[in-house]
């Protein structure tokens, strides 16, 4: 807002409280506060969920951390320091409040707090899945605007080859063989990676074939969906085709206008395969070695650390609630017939 | 500004064709075998696939999938009686890429069915009458894609005892949602039509327009992104058994020969590549076929 | 179009964002020693002892490779398992070495007395932490009186008095351990046990930490960087995922250690292992088992198969049906030809066994008389006179061991050829422990397993698998149960043997569960890098034999 717009407001209460009605008459606001309300029951069902279903797995995760030899009178000892003695709803709501105040509790294996673990394995995660999505997305639209500048020409006809082969190869088998092929016979990557190493050099190097392997299917939906955006564009739009008539070289039509437009999309299609990414991510880890969350996720998992399972999987469904929130919004922001309130989204 | 969500099913969109009338007699016919190659090929591959894995055991005797003799264990391909070898404990590894097979059809093609069933009978009531029923049914939508697939179906095999069944059941979970949204979706847009908002003027009863008017505009877009959705839940499917906690030894599964070619990759390759080869031709060749059909139904 | 554009900032904004915590590494505190050296693995053989250079060793996760809780011996529950860790920085206080020469570490010599019941240890003079403080008994004594308080069951299975009779993790009752000079410790027990120094191997009280250290540094931070007497010192420590240590300067064993420093990394099993050796990523790895990985291995790398202690051995559950039968029992050793297992699985790597001893343990016995063999006329009239073939056999393993695996389905095979039907289960540690409690112990039916230890008398020896008061066991027979109390009472050799090969024909007499044969574990290592365990076999105490880091060398000369 202006300066003086400012300035007034401060000296106006008047016209302060009508700005403060302007501002949340917004259809725009009032929906992404609408859209914030229902995250919530949302996430409250998933953290739900997720007690219920790792609360029927059998075994005893007591008798896991004593191991082999515990006698009965040591099990109950730490069942009751780990207040497994509680009935169900008493833990799920202990565990609920600590999830409300920041606290995801204690993990059984190793008696860290689960947030400690969190945010040591996540970062490398993090960072793979960056990697795997800043490179996809870089190639996807490079690709992308190649093909889509002569639709059914060479480069058209080469990268949906290369696309429909990163949508049918499955993630572990891809990895397998970069492994053999890139870390073993030529040995370009390692094989595996204990840690990113002390500069991002190593970093890259060791994240390469990882991200490589969740990055192609992501690549091949990308380059798709990008150039089927911008093929259409070319065609449709009045303003290309007033463009095209003005002389304008399609390439530069293209970069300019046509690719920007159609990164929204693309950036919708991002946040909703969030979700559908840290799966992936869980079966990738543990191929390269790289302590990440996946690989904690499926450790955690078999060795029925419930605190530890709750947490990841909490953290999971934030990132996917948040992906489809960005991604609804980002709809929601700019078709407006639903901006202006209509039930359908 | 084209401000429309990013229909999965688009991304499959073939190029848009030039005019007819720019083209010669010659490449209009060129085009039209082509058209007919990238229907055939991969239909036949299909159903190639499926004479092999469930056709042919009757046919011709094979050996059993999931034991063998040690005796005959790491036979080299071409070896008598087993013309793609055996593994390490003496299984036939053609027997075992032939019941796999069975798993990944009935284990892809029955989860995409009550996908589609279930699915989209929820999409539609959801689209259709709207409302606080929507509201609802979308919030609990929500919940189940939020949840990390990969957790609840590892969740599932460790709480039954992990069989092709109850992978059925786990997976499930997770192509229902999935496919009520996209019908919910193409209900919305359908709905709107005039001839539907005429019929629903005119007092005709919900469901009957759902299932005369809105349900055949719908079903297209269904079906080619169900093709897609098989390949998933066949690769999701191999993931599960890959880990462990899907199809249990000794009965085989493609993900499980994976995994346990895995172990000796750099002594013989050949046990993780043959499975994945199959594998690659099944997914390639129903995205191939969804593609086509979409091309041949003209839909979005 | 603008609104695009931004937002597609802020998205690329907040993701890095939430990246940049933690600096993109997931180790902590690393300071930066040990870098890895590129041995030349050319295939020349073994260079003579040689200073300097560091190695990376690579460990299994599953076993080996996790150490969740960190490595205090008293409260990591992962145990021995750790020991490559525990032996670098602690040492031990006697050390197997190879061929099952015991070597004294730290201690220097021990003395039974009182009718086996009194133990005397005398330390090695002179030896100091790596922190300075001085290793003498009343450390050494401090030490064993924490592991024996701790809830761990790693802790000692010592039969002492305790402070508070009723509670088994009390304090010892004074008395029990006795400091008898600077350089002498007694233990005193309730029962005699001439396998006391034995059962010492592989046991936390072996690994005797620095008492300064602790009290100074507080139970979490030592457990991350231990502090001991060993030859190298721990630099940082990634739980269940890498260590890196550096030479000790101050090591009682000059000039040892030979290495510079040791990274040890946690990969996911043997082929991940075998590919990061190929790509120059590691030069040893711990504990191989795949067959045909270890063919593979051979050609390029030193593959030691090491001295095997615990046999494959199938438990029959002779509480409940079908293997209370003694005929039923019969026909499961005569129905079974492990001599085609061995050749075509496992590449006849190992030698057969009839009993609980291997050939790198004590009193080693691999035929027993009267051992029922692989008999088909037999094993038909058995099958149809017990009915064995009427019902399907549960059979269980463990899942994480590839070995067992293979072994189930092949004798599954074999014994289909008899009509007798198996559902075979795999199990994962915490699942194995149920189905052996379930119902009382009256749900399982066949186990594959190891049994037998180094010194059968302890460890998951003989008596855990063949003891009636073991849960983990499925004979209840007091007439063994004394045998193997019997010879766990002396301390004589000459006088132990006998009575292990007393019940191992008892066992096999009553068909209480086959033998297969004496698995051991493989270490591997690249050309030039040599020691106890890499080049030449020890007894695997623990699943794994305990190498001897200070005697590591790397020297990638030519021949």
């Amino acid at each position: 807002m202006a300066l003086a717009q400012q300035v007034q407001l401060q000296r106006d209460p008047g016209a302060r409280a009508d700005l403060v009605r302007r501002v949340t008459g917004s259809p725009a606001l009032r929906l992404v506060g609408r859209r914030l309300l229902t995250a919530i029951p949302v996430l409250l069902g998933v953290t739900l969920l997720t007690f219920v279903v790792m609360n029927l797995i059998p075994g005893n995760p007591a008798r896991l951390i004593l191991g082999i030899n515990a006698t009965p009178g040591q099990i109950a000892q730490v069942d009751h320091q780990l207040g497994l003695d509680h009935p169900f709803w008493d833990r799920y709501w202990i565990w609920l409040d600590g999830l409300l105040h920041g606290d995801l509790g204690i993990a059984y294996s190793n008696r860290q707090s689960v947030n400690s673990d969190l945010a040591q394995f996540l970062p490398t995660t993090c960072w793979l899945l960056l990697y795997a999505l800043v490179v996809s997305l870089g190639l996807g639209i490079g690709v992308a605007m190649l093909a889509a500048r002569k639709p059914n020409g060479l480069a058209d006809r080469l990268s949906l080859a290369v696309s429909m082969l990163g949508l049918s190869v499955a993630p572990y088998v891809l990895a397998l063989v970069l492994i053999w092929v890139f870390a073993v016979k030529i040995q370009w990557f390692p094989a595996i990676s204990n840690s990113l190493g002390s500069n991002p050099l190593t970093a890259i190097r060791a994240l390469t074939l990882p991200a490589a392997s969740i990055g192609f299917p992501l690549f091949a939906i990308y380059s798709r969906l990008l150039r089927a955006d911008i093929v259409e564009q070319m065609q449709r739009e009045d303003y290309i085709v007033t463009a095209k008539a003005k002389g304008l070289k399609p390439w530069r039509v293209l970069v300019v206008h046509a690719t920007r437009n159609s990164m929204f999309t693309l950036i919708t299609l991002v946040a909703l395969n969030l979700g559908t990414l840290i799966g992936a991510v869980a079966i990738i880890e543990p191929i390269f070695s790289l302590p990440g969350i996946g690989a904690e996720l499926i450790s955690a998992i078999n060795i029925n650390d419930l605190p530890l399972v709750e947490g990841i999987v909490v953290v999971f469904a934030l990132v996917t609630v948040a992906g489809n929130l960005i991604a609804d919004l980002m709809y929601a922001v700019l078709d407006p017939r639903i901006r202006y309130g209509r039930s359908a989204s | 500004m084209a401000a429309r969500l990013p229909d999965m099913t688009t991304l499959l969109a073939p190029g848009a064709q030039p005019l007819p009338s720019l083209l010669s007699a010659r490449r209009l016919k060129n085009q039209k075998l082509a058209r007919t190659l990238r229907f055939w090929v991969p239909a036949g591959l299909l159903i190639a696939l499926f004479f092999m894995c469930f056709i042919w055991p009757h046919i011709y005797s094979i050996p059993p999938g999931n034991t063998g003799s040690i005796l005959a264990a790491q036979e080299p391909p071409f070896s008598p009686g087993h013309w793609l070898g055996t593994d390490p404990d003496g299984v036939d590894i053609f027997s075992m890429l032939v019941y796999g097979g069975q798993v990944a059809f009935e284990v892809g093609f029955s989860v995409t069915a009550i996908g589609m069933v279930i699915g989209g009978l929820i999409g539609l009531a959801a689209g259709y009458f709207g409302g606080w029923a929507d509201s609802i049914l979308s919030r609990l939508i929500d919940v189940l894609i939020a949840f990390p697939a990969l957790v609840l179906v590892l969740a599932v095999a460790e709480v039954l005892q992990p069989s092709e069944i109850h992978l059925i059941w786990a997976l499930s979970v997770f192509s229902v949602p999935a496919f009520s949204r996209v019908t919910r979706g193409s209900t919305l847009v359908v709905r709107e039509q005039p001839y539907i908002v005429a019929a629903r003027l005119s007092g005709t009863s919900s469901w009957r327009i759902i299932l005369k008017h809105v349900l055949p505009n719908v079903i297209p877009g269904i079906v080619t992104f169900s093709l897609l959705g098989i390949g998933v839940v066949v690769i999701l499917e191999g993931a599960v058994d890959f880990l462990g906690l899907g199809i249990q030894q000794p009965e085989p599964s493609w993900g499980a020969m994976i995994a346990k070619g895995q172990t000796v990759l750099t002594a013989q390759p050949e046990y993780v590549l043959i499975p994945s080869i199959v594998l690659l031709i099944f997914v390639m060749s129903l995205n191939l076929f969804g593609d086509a059909l979409r091309e041949r139904w003209g839909v979005r | 179009m603008r609104t695009a554009c931004l937002a597609g900032a802020v998205a690329i904004v907040l993701t890095a964002a939430a990246c940049s915590s933690g600096g993109g590494s997931s180790s902590s505190t690393s300071t930066s020693a040990g870098a890895t050296s590129s041995s030349s693995a050319s295939p020349v053989s073994t260079g003579a002892a040689k200073a300097g250079g560091s190695i990376t060793v690579l460990e299994g996760k599953g076993f080996s490779g996790d150490w969740p809780l960190g490595l205090d011996p008293a409260t990591n529950t992962t145990g021995s398992a750790d020991q490559d860790y525990y032996n670098a920085v602690f040492g031990q206080l006697f050390e197997l070495g190879t061929n099952g020469k015991q070597i004294p570490d730290l201690a220097t010599g021990y003395k039974y007395s009182n009718g086996n019941k009194t133990v005397t240890i005398d330390l090695r003079p002179n030896v100091k932490f790596s922190d300075g403080s001085a290793l003498t008994a009343s450390v050494v004594a401090w030490n064993w009186t924490r592991d024996l308080e701790s809830s761990c069951t790693c802790a000692p299975s010592w039969t002492i008095a305790r402070a508070n009779a009723k509670v088994t993790t009390s304090a010892p009752a004074a008395g029990v351990i006795k400091v008898l000079g600077p350089l002498t410790i007694e233990v005193n027990l309730t029962a005699p046990n001439g396998a006391f120094i034995n059962t010492m191997y592989d046991t936390i009280p072996n690994w005797i930490i620095s008492e300064q250290s602790f009290k100074s540094m507080g139970e979490t931070a030592f457990a991350k960087l231990p502090v001991g007497a060993g030859p190298f010192i721990m630099t940082s420590d990634s739980f269940s995922n890498e260590i890196t240590m550096k030479k000790n300067p101050t090591y009682w064993d000059q000039p040892l250690p030979y290495l510079d420093g040791i990274t040890f990394k946690s990969v996911s099993g043997d082929e991940a292992a075998y590919e990061a050796m190929l790509a120059g990523e590691g030069q040893v790895y711990i504990d191989m088992s795949t067959p045909q990985l270890l063919t593979e291995a051979a050609q390029k790398f030193n593959v030691i198969t090491q001295l095997g202690t615990s046999p494959y051995d199938l438990q029959l559950n002779t509480a409940v049906p079908p293997f209370n039968n003694p005929r039923a029992r019969e026909a499961i050793y005569a129905m079974t030809d492990f001599g085609p297992i061995l050749q075509h699985i496992f590449k006849n790597a190992y030698p057969t066994a009839e009993g609980f001893t291997g050939p790198g343990g004590i009193c080693y016995q691999q035929n027993v008389p009267g051992y029922q063999g692989y008999n088909p006329t037999l094993a038909k009239q058995l099958v149809a006179a017990s009915g064995l073939d009427k019902s399907v056999i549960q059979f269980g393993t463990i899942s994480s061991s590839p070995v067992a695996a293979e072994t189930v389905q092949a004798l599954s095979q074999e014994w289909a050829v008899f009509g007798v039907k198996t559902s075979q289960h795999s199990y994962n540690l915490n699942a194995l422990i149920a189905a052996f409690l379930a119902s009382g112990g009256k749900s399982w039916q066949a186990m594959i397993q190891t049994a037998g230890a180094y010194d059968p008398a302890g460890g998951v020896g003989v008596g855990f698998r063949f003891g009636s008061l073991s849960p983990f066991s499925g004979v209840h027979d007091p007439k063994l149960d004394s045998m193997l109390a019997a010879a766990a009472a002396s301390s004589s050799l000459s006088a132990r043997c006998p009575i292990y090969n007393q019940a191992a024909e008892y066992i096999a007499k009553n068909y209480y569960g086959p033998f297969y044969f004496s698995f051991a574990p493989a270490n591997v290592a690249v050309k030039g890098v040599a020691g106890p365990g890499l080049t030449s076999a020890l007894p695997a105490v623990a699943v794994a034999p305990a190498v001897l880091w200070e005697d590591v060398y790397n020297n990638p000369a030519t021949s």
